[in-house]
């Protein structure tokens, strides 16, 4: 199976919050086909040298079909027209062969990127859903009217078809829903999210994730069709040579399924590798993107400012802080992570301080009140180690199901509560205070080795808890 | 053992890829050891340590053509005389953890005052280990802080006890070994006996946590 390699071109793209309640389906989003296409519709020239199938833009007689598909195949554009003109004359069939490509295949745009296949950007929302069975009822009244009226209507033509246009409804209403459960609930509401998102996977990844509903609805629909082929043909016949017919029908599908299997795998495959090149590419150009933009202009600004050690110490620690996180570091926003949280205010204190601070933290959780109430008591607790302590200064941070308990440790030449004025309300308001008010604990106390350690802890909240 | 090793200067090699960190350190050790050899890629420190048989290697977990893992898979035989110290800038704890469990008898970032460092290459040399507070924290991370974590038995692989936590977590808010006796009113040599034993523990269990934990991080 081809993995779904994309993926790995969106590194930088966090994927919206998941904890985030989904957003109430919203009945005036429009969610029709006229959403504009997909921007990131694949932008490559397959590498082959077969040109791509695209409906012709140009010297089109109808849709451009036939120039298309002559292109692609690489004849002249009268052999395939005749050819459809030909086969229009079996039940039509080479009519509707032109109409589902024209429904199917993209039409020829500037730079390739055809928009979606019409069918493609067809969405199975609720709406669609009532705009179909509202049609279907429409038709079976209007059926029903007209025999009423007196006309002859020949149901035993009108129910196979209409069992036919049901299944390949069904059918076809699944090539939206590959994502399961996230997008089967969104209905309205997720549409947008696609727009913005990577290349729609076709073929192979769309079988994959699927779930048993939408195989459900699947089979359903393929299981109509056949019933519906074989009433519309079946008419009129023996029960016994129907059977056989089917058993025929089955052979020959399975045949030719057996001939062209290889094809399929093929062009699967190529789909895959050209898909992988395509992230491998968009891949570096992300890195390099990110390069140019953090450690390039650092560099440029390191030169500039090579004077002034205390700002080159500052910048290079930033710049390495910033480069390390994006390297080894898959992060949760502040807001989903405690963790995340405790390095924002370190770095915010290492920014303004310019001194170096080492982290160790144990444990994650997303914060609760509480939680935010000790972070903002650290950076407090921070910062007078960086200006009154010595380095190297320390952090520890531990989430436990019993809570959150940090330390700040420096190497200073050590604190005493008792003797700081009580109109000094750094310690006493900002760190000891908060931390009461939220339910925690403050402790300052003099280090074993020398220095200062402030201990904070809050305990765990009914909301928050451990990892 | 110490008394003759003591007199002795330590004999140390050198694997990191970066020269410019290696001169660094080289011109600060090398009042104290004695600096037998150096390498900048696997092959090189391969060579090197069975061609000087060091006391002590200090070894860049984080090179290319696999790193200090590499180096330490192709050292085996000579883990028994020469101990490895992994040094690190990288925060990742998948080479620390790797090089710890591949026979490395410490882990220290490269941040490191030149004291410090000198000191951990003397402990290791002794046979202790060296616990720097990240790897500390790593412990605490992939073994379990809560109650339901603590051994029960001394000798159980998979879990820390109760006192070897307590040592961690000093380890991991900054404490030197001396702070940690302090702190628990225990001597420094019943410290290292707590930090070796977290050492094994950290080499040998098969904690099904520390595994899932190490495989979200891609290690091992």
């Amino acid at each position: 199976m081809v993995a779904p390699t994309w993926l790995a071109g969106t590194v930088n793209s966090r994927p919206a919050d998941p904890a985030d309640p989904a957003t109430p389906a919203n009945p005036a989003t429009p969610a029709t086909p006229a959403t504009p296409a997909n921007p990131a519709t694949p932008a490559a020239q397959p590498t082959h040298a077969r040109p791509p199938l695209v409906r012709s833009a140009e010297g089109r007689g109808l849709g451009g079909v036939a120039r298309g598909v002559a292109k692609h195949l690489g004849v002249s554009v009268a052999l395939v027209r005749w050819a459809f003109v030909g086969t229009s004359v079996l039940f039509g069939a080479g009519a509707l062969f032109y109409v589902f490509l024209w429904a199917m295949v993209p039409r020829e745009g500037a730079d390739g990127r055809g928009p979606l296949p019409i069918l493609l950007r067809l969405r199975w929302t609720r709406r669609t859903a009532m705009v179909v069975a509202g049609a279907a009822l429409l038709a079976i009244g209007m059926l029903l009217a007209a025999q009423a009226a007196g006309a002859n209507v020949h149901w035993e033509w009108w129910l196979p078809t209409g069992a036919l246009l049901a299944g390949v409804g069904l059918a076809w209403s699944q090539l939206e829903h590959r994502g399961g459960p996230g997008r089967a609930a969104g209905g309205d509401a997720v549409p947008k999210a696609d727009i913005a998102g990577p290349p729609r996977p076709a073929a192979g990844q769309a079988w994959a994730g699927r779930s048993p509903v939408s195989w459900a609805r699947l089979a359903g629909g393929v299981v109509l069709v056949i019933a519906g082929v074989v009433l519309l043909i079946g008419q009129n016949r023996p029960v016994a040579s129907l059977g056989y017919a089917i058993v025929a029908g089955v052979a020959v599908v399975a045949g030719v399924g057996t001939v062209l299997a290889p094809w399929w795998a093929r062009l699967l495959r190529e789909l895959g590798d050209e898909r992988a090149a395509r992230a491998r590419e968009a891949e570096r150009a992300d890195i390099a993107a990110h390069l140019h933009d953090s450690v390039l202009q650092t560099l440029a600004v390191l030169r500039a400012q090579s004077e002034d050690p205390d700002a080159v110490r500052r910048l290079a620690r930033a710049q390495e802080r910033e480069l390390r996180r994006w390297l080894y570091e898959t992060r949760a926003p502040a807001s989903d992570s405690v963790a995340a949280g405790l390095k924002d205010v370190v770095a915010e204190v290492e920014d303004a301080s310019g001194v170096e601070i080492g982290i160790v933290v144990v444990g994650d959780a997303p914060p609760w009140p509480a939680a935010e109430a000790l972070l903002r008591a650290l950076r407090e607790a921070l910062t007078n180690a960086t200006r009154h302590g010595a380095p190297p200064i320390d952090v520890y941070l531990e989430v436990s199901e019993r809570g959150i308990e940090a330390y700040v440790r420096d190497r200073g030449a050590g604190f005493d509560l008792a003797a700081v004025s009580s109109d000094r309300l750094g310690v006493r308001e900002s760190i000891i205070g908060r931390m009461q008010r939220s339910g925690g604990s403050a402790r300052v106390s003099r280090a074993l080795g020398g220095g200062t350690e402030v201990r904070l802890a809050v305990p765990a909240s009914a909301g928050g808890g451990a990892r | 053992m110490t008394g003759d090793e003591s007199l002795r200067r330590l004999r140390v090699v050198l694997v990191d890829d970066h020269a410019l960190f290696r001169a660094g350190a080289r011109a600060e050790l090398g009042r104290q050891f004695e600096m037998v050899g150096e390498a900048g890629t696997v092959a090189e420190a391969v060579a090197a340590i069975h061609r000087s048989l060091p006391d002590v290697v200090l070894l860049d977990v984080h090179m290319p053509d696999g790193g200090g893992v590499q180096v330490l898979r192709s050292c085996t035989d000579v883990l028994g005389t020469t101990r490895f110290l992994a040094l690190s800038v990288s925060d990742a704890a998948e080479d620390v953890v790797g090089a710890i469990r591949a026979g490395a008898r410490g882990y220290v970032t490269k941040t490191i005052a030149a004291n410090e460092l000198a000191d951990a290459v003397t402990r290791v040399a002794a046979g202790d280990a060296v616990f720097s507070p990240r790897l500390a924290g790593f412990v605490l991370d992939a073994f379990g802080t809560s109650a339901g974590d603590v051994a029960a038995h001394e000798d159980e692989l998979d879990r820390l006890s109760a006192r070897e936590q307590e040592v961690m977590r000093l380890i991991a808010r900054g404490h030197t070994y001396r702070e940690v006796a302090g702190e628990l009113f225990i001597s420094i040599k019943t410290v290292e006996s707590h930090v070796s034993a977290v050492l094994r523990k950290l080499q040998l269990s098969s904690r099904a946590e520390l595994t899932r934990w190490a495989a979200a991080r891609r290690l091992l």
